[in-house]
C-alpha cells in the first residue's frame, strides 16, 4: 500500500522543469488579457443592462455579489488586465495569480448571471486558481533546468481539468440529451443557428453531423487514455485535439479558447521555446559550425535539443 | 545518422527525476521538493475541486458555475420539428414600420440567448422590453431612440434532420 501510496504521490508530484510552468503561466495571463479586451466581452456589456435581468447564481448568493454597473465591469475588465500584465511581468507572482483569478472569475460571473452559462470557461478557473500556488518561475530556468514539484502539480491539476472537461461533458450529454443524444439532430440544430460556409456543407449530407456526433461522444469517453500513454503518445493526441477543435470552429464558429490554453499544459513548452531559440541562433550567424543540423526536419527525434548541443 | 545520445529520445516528460547522492550536483538539475504537510493539502485542494466538478455534472445545474455540468450541445434535437430562434423588432425615431434590430450585448447589453430565456417572464411583464430600449439609447447614444420593441419568435422547420425551408414567425410580447 504504501508503494502504491508513494508512485501516486509521485505521479501527481512529477519535479519538472520551472520554465515549463512559467511558460504556461504566458500564455495563460496573455489570454487572460486578450479575453477580457477581445473575446469574450458580454460581462462588459452587462454593465449597461437593467438589474431586472440580472439572475444571481449559486456564487453570488453565497458571496452576495451585486449586479452589474458600469463602474463594476471596467473595474473588473482593466483589473483583470493589470494583475494579468503584471502577471506576465514575472513579478510577484502570488499577488498577480490571486489578483487575476479574483478579477477573472468575478467578470466572468457577471456575464453568466444574466441566464445564458457558457460551459467552456468553467476549466479556466482551476488554472486561474493552481498557477500562483506554483511560485516564482522563470523562463530563464531553462538554463539552470530547476525542478519543481509544486509546479508539477499545478501541470497535473490543469490536465486533469482539461480532460476532465472532456469526459464529463459526454456524461452530461447522456445526462441531458439520454442515450439517444448521439442520433439526434443536435448538431444540426448548432449549425442552423450559427452556420458557416463548412457547416452549410454539411447540413447538405446530414449523414456527416450525425457521424461527427458519434465521432465527438467516442473520443470524449477515451479521452483519460492520455494519461497512460507515452510521451509519444501524449503530443499526439493533444495535436489530435487542436485538430477536432480547429473542424468544429470551421463547422459551427465556436471554439473553445480557454480550453485550449488549457491543454498547453501536456506540452514539454521550455523545449519548444529553447529549440526555437536555438534555430533563430543557428540562422543568424552564416557559420559553418552552426547548422550541423539543417538536414534534420524540426521536431524530428533526431533532432538534439537545444540544451544538449 | 550523427552520433545521438540515447536521452534524445523524448523522454517521459512528467516523470520526476531521481536525485541519486552519488552523482555530481553540476549534473543534475536542483530540485524544489514540497513537505509532505504541503501536498497532502495541495491534494485536498485538488480532491474537493474534483468533488465539486463531479457532483456538479451528476446532480448540478448552470447556476453551479464553474462547478455546474458541462452540457455543451448536451440537449437532443428531434430530426423532424423546429429550431427556434428569437429576434427583436423595433419602432426607432419617427419611424412607424416595425424593423428587425441586433439582439446582441453590444446593442442592449444582452446576448440573444438571454433573452430567449427569459420569455416567460416577459410575457408576463412587457415592460421588461423597455429596459432594453433604455440600455440600447445608453450604449448607442448616436442612433434614434426607440419607442417600441417587440419580440418575434421565429421557428426553422426541420424534417429528417435538414431544414425544409419553411419559417413561422410569431410576435411573443410587445412594449409598450
Amino acid at each position: 500500500v504504501s508503494g502504491l501510496l508513494r508512485a501516486g504521490t509521485g505521479w501527481l508530484f512529477p519535479a519538472v522543469p520551472l520554465a515549463r510552468i512559467a511558460w504556461l503561466r504566458r500564455a495563460v495571463y496573455a489570454f487572460v488579457v486578450l479575453d477580457v479586451l477581445v473575446l469574450h466581452s458580454s460581462g462588459y456589456y452587462h454593465g449597461w443592462a437593467d438589474p431586472v435581468w440580472y439572475q444571481p447564481l449559486a456564487m453570488g448568493r453565497l458571496l452576495r455579489l451585486p449586479a452589474a454597473s458600469v463602474l463594476l465591469v471596467e473595474v473588473l475588465r482593466w483589473g483583470s488586465v493589470a494583475a494579468a500584465v503584471l502577471g506576465l511581468s514575472g513579478r510577484l507572482p502570488r499577488t498577480a495569480g490571486w489578483l487575476t483569478a479574483v478579477a477573472w472569475i468575478w467578470f466572468q460571473y457577471v456575464a453568466f448571471a444574466y441566464g445564458k452559462v457558457d460551459h467552456d470557461r468553467a476549466d479556466f478557473v482551476v488554472a486561474l486558481i493552481m498557477l500562483p500556488l506554483a511560485g516564482a518561475a522563470s523562463v530563464g530556468d531553462a538554463t539552470s533546468k530547476t525542478r519543481s514539484e509544486a509546479a508539477g502539480f499545478v501541470l497535473r491539476a490543469v490536465q486533469l481539468t482539461a480532460i476532465a472537461t472532456y469526459f464529463l461533458s459526454a456524461w452530461a450529454k447522456v445526462r441531458f440529451g439520454g442515450w439517444g443524444w448521439v442520433n439526434s439532430a443536435t448538431m444540426v440544430r448548432a449549425v442552423v443557428r450559427r452556420g458557416s460556409w463548412l457547416g452549410d456543407q454539411m447540413l447538405h449530407v446530414p449523414w456527416t453531423l450525425h457521424a461527427f456526433q458519434w465521432v465527438l461522444i467516442s473520443l470524449e469517453l477515451l479521452s483519460p487514455l492520455i494519461f497512460v500513454v507515452g510521451e509519444y503518445w501524449r503530443r499526439r493526441m493533444v495535436a489530435g485535439w487542436y485538430l477536432f477543435h480547429l473542424m468544429t470552429y470551421a463547422a459551427i464558429g465556436i471554439a473553445f479558447y480557454p480550453h485550449l490554453v488549457m491543454m498547453l499544459a501536456f506540452l514539454p513548452l521550455e523545449e519548444y521555446a529553447a529549440g526555437w531559440r536555438a534555430r533563430r541562433r543557428e540562422r543568424r550567424p552564416a557559420q559553418p559550425g552552426g547548422t550541423e543540423q539543417a538536414g534534420v526536419p524540426p521536431g524530428s527525434r533526431l533532432r538534439l535539443r537545444a540544451t544538449q548541443r | 545518422v550523427r552520433f545521438v545520445p540515447d536521452i534524445v529520445k523524448q523522454p517521459d516528460i512528467m516523470t520526476p527525476v531521481e536525485q541519486p547522492d552519488t552523482v555530481d550536483p553540476v549534473e543534475q538539475p536542483e530540485i524544489l521538493r514540497l513537505s509532505g504537510a504541503r501536498k497532502t493539502l495541495l491534494a485536498l485542494l485538488l480532491a474537493g475541486l474534483s468533488a465539486l466538478f463531479l457532483a456538479g455534472t451528476v446532480r448540478g445545474d448552470d447556476t453551479w458555475w464553474p462547478f455546474g455540468p458541462w452540457r455543451m450541445f448536451a440537449t437532443s434535437t428531434a430530426p423532424s420539428g423546429a429550431v427556434v430562434a428569437m429576434r427583436i423588432e423595433v419602432m426607432a425615431g419617427d419611424d412607424a414600420i416595425w424593423r428587425p434590430a441586433p439582439l446582441s450585448v453590444r446593442s442592449v447589453g444582452l446576448t440573444r440567448a438571454e433573452v430567449e430565456g427569459r420569455v416567460p417572464r416577459i410575457t408576463a411583464d412587457p415592460a421588461m422590453l423597455g429596459t432594453l430600449a433604455r440600455s440600447h439609447a445608453r450604449l448607442r447614444p448616436g442612433d434614434p431612440p426607440w419607442r417600441a420593441v417587440r419580440v418575434v419568435r421565429e421557428e426553422t422547420v426541420l424534417a429528417d434532420g435538414s431544414p425544409t425551408g419553411e419559417i413561422r414567425s410569431t410576435t411573443v410580447a410587445s412594449w409598450p
